[in-house]
């Protein structure tokens, strides 16, 4: 059974995909073990053999050259996003504009979705046989508009059935980023929109305003639970400030830098502790990344913000 | 290393600048990729030319669809996804073309393809060395070019580019266990195919 584990996952050793106690498990297994040992040989030979038949070898600086001169040649040519599409993602930009003018009022336009009222509408059999849904006000409703079904009631000895259903309607409202409305919307959409660019939106303009407590809140909720690392990123920028006076902001970074799975967002976080390192839950945490941590620049970098501590007795 | 990670942590800023329309943030970006890029694609094809027009169409097709990345990935991946798949599109048309090239049979009773036999005009301090290793050479591409696109790609990504299989799979935009089996059964083909060689 052993030696069937490890024919199964030589070739995983050998490729350094292995987790520590599994590889460790293995080379005792090969040092005791002719067979097995013969086995890794033979796939070293193997890995060795179409590694120097066919090396891997840094493109010519001539041929580099040559096709970013192609690439840049094309580009001037080539057909340029629209303007819906930097309408669709400079909001995030048109909104930091509006950050420096705070004399003016900023207006916002947000598409928000209520849920309606009900309505209901009867199926009736056209001459064909076809059924044709009717609203009770002599309308169609468009599917895209039906929230839910509630009730379906069927007139005994009749064909007439009645069915009662919800719709969704959009609604918008306009104001300042100072009105607790637009607040409200702000706060609610930044936890619970599916969508990644209405979440950024929305951290980014509740960034202009951190001092308010309920927004560092759903600030440091975003850095701990988006799953889009463009909004944790923004909600580290809105952070910033915060971090030697609030407590709970820093241990939201401190979070971040150790568990975050975005390397991006890791770094800035470890940027922004710097300042706070004689923090003792921030040093210890530095001093795990220094000895421990997969990313080298992160090990490194620790390490440096480590030297420059001074030394407590 | 330390400048690569360093590259991918401005990465952020420079798509956010360039889903704005900044060409200049665009063409910093291809900069931190585009050698890796060339690298794969020149190894992958083995030619000049179709790692040139990979290279093209890859960085293209970025620009044109910067707009759509969403941060879900890291750049990095994303952009390595548009070059895996344009490569796996190049193996496949390689197969069909491969069916009907013109052949030949080795001393060995070894097909090999006319194509891939190229004369070595320089002296060499050991032609017969050198013979056999073009000869090992071509044995070896011909055992590339039994695998599937995608056992291929796997074995290229995973062997030749270093990469781990958990990246491979997102690459692939499949899982690690996927193409952890995908590259079982191409290291089990090539060994078969190449069982003799030393």
């Amino acid at each position: 059974m052993k030696c069937e584990w490890v024919r199964a996952n030589l070739l995983l050793y050998m490729y350094d995909e292995l987790a520590d106690d599994a590889r460790f498990e293995l080379e005792q297994h090969l040092e005791r073990c002719a067979a097995c040992a013969r086995e890794r040989a033979a796939t070293r030979e193997f890995k060795e053999t179409m590694s120097a038949a066919l090396p891997v070898a840094e493109p010519a600086p001539n041929l580099l050259a040559a096709s970013r001169m192609r690439l840049q040649e094309a580009l001037e040519t080539a057909e340029r996003p629209g303007w819906w599409h930097h309408l669709a993602f400079d909001l995030g930009h048109l909104f930091s504009r509006t950050r420096f003018s705070p004399a003016l009022a900023s207006v916002i336009f947000i598409a928000g979705v209520a849920a309606g009222i009900g309505s209901t509408y009867k199926l009736v059999s056209q001459e064909r046989g076809n059924v044709a849904a009717v609203a009770g006000d002599g309308t169609q409703p468009m599917e895209s508009s039906i929230a839910g079904i509630r009730a379906i009631t069927q007139q005994p000895g009749s064909n007439k059935v009645e069915i009662k259903y919800d719709t969704v309607s959009t609604q918008s409202t306009e104001g300042s980023l100072n009105d607790a409305r637009i607040q409200q919307l702000l706060l609610y959409a930044a936890r619970n929109n599916y969508n990644s660019g209405v979440r950024l939106d929305s951290v980014d303009l509740l960034t202009q305003n951190p001092d308010n407590m309920q927004t560092r809140e759903a600030l440091i909720y975003a850095l701990r639970y988006d799953t889009n690392p463009g909004v944790r990123l923004k909600a580290i920028d809105g952070l910033r400030a915060y971090v030697k006076q609030d407590v709970r902001v820093r241990d939201a970074m401190l979070e971040a830098l150790l568990n975050d799975g975005n390397l991006g967002v890791r770094t800035e976080a470890l940027h922004l502790l710097e300042p706070v390192s004689a923090d003792s839950s921030v040093r210890q945490a530095l001093l795990r990344l220094a000895r421990e941590d997969k990313n080298q620049f992160i090990r490194s970098r620790s390490r440096m913000v480590l030297a420059q501590l001074p030394e407590i007795d | 290393m330390l400048g690569q990670t360093l590259g991918r942590v401005d990465d952020t800023e420079l798509v956010r600048e360039a889903q704005r329309g900044n060409h200049a943030a665009f063409e910093e970006l291809v900069r931190h990729y585009d050698q890796a890029v060339l690298r794969l694609a020149l190894h992958l094809t083995g030619s000049e030319q179709d790692a040139q027009d990979i290279y093209q169409e890859a960085f293209l097709k970025a620009y044109k669809s910067v707009g759509n990345f969403r941060f879900e990935c890291s750049f990095y991946t994303w952009i390595y996804r548009i070059v895996t798949n344009l490569c796996l599109d190049h193996l496949r048309k390689r197969q069909v073309r491969k069916e009907e090239a013109p052949v030949a049979v080795d001393p060995g009773g070894e097909e090999y393809d006319l194509l891939d036999r190229v004369a070595d005009g320089r002296a060499a301090a050991n032609p017969e060395r050198d013979l056999m290793r073009r000869e090992i050479g071509g044995r070896i591409n011909r055992a590339l070019d039994r695998l599937t696109p995608r056992e291929r790609m796997v074995f290229e990504l995973k062997h030749y580019q270093g990469l781990k299989l958990r990246t491979v799979g997102e690459m692939l935009n499949t899982t690690e266990e996927t193409a952890k089996n995908t590259l079982f059964r191409a290291t089990q083909k090539l060994r078969a195919a190449l069982g003799d060689i030393r």
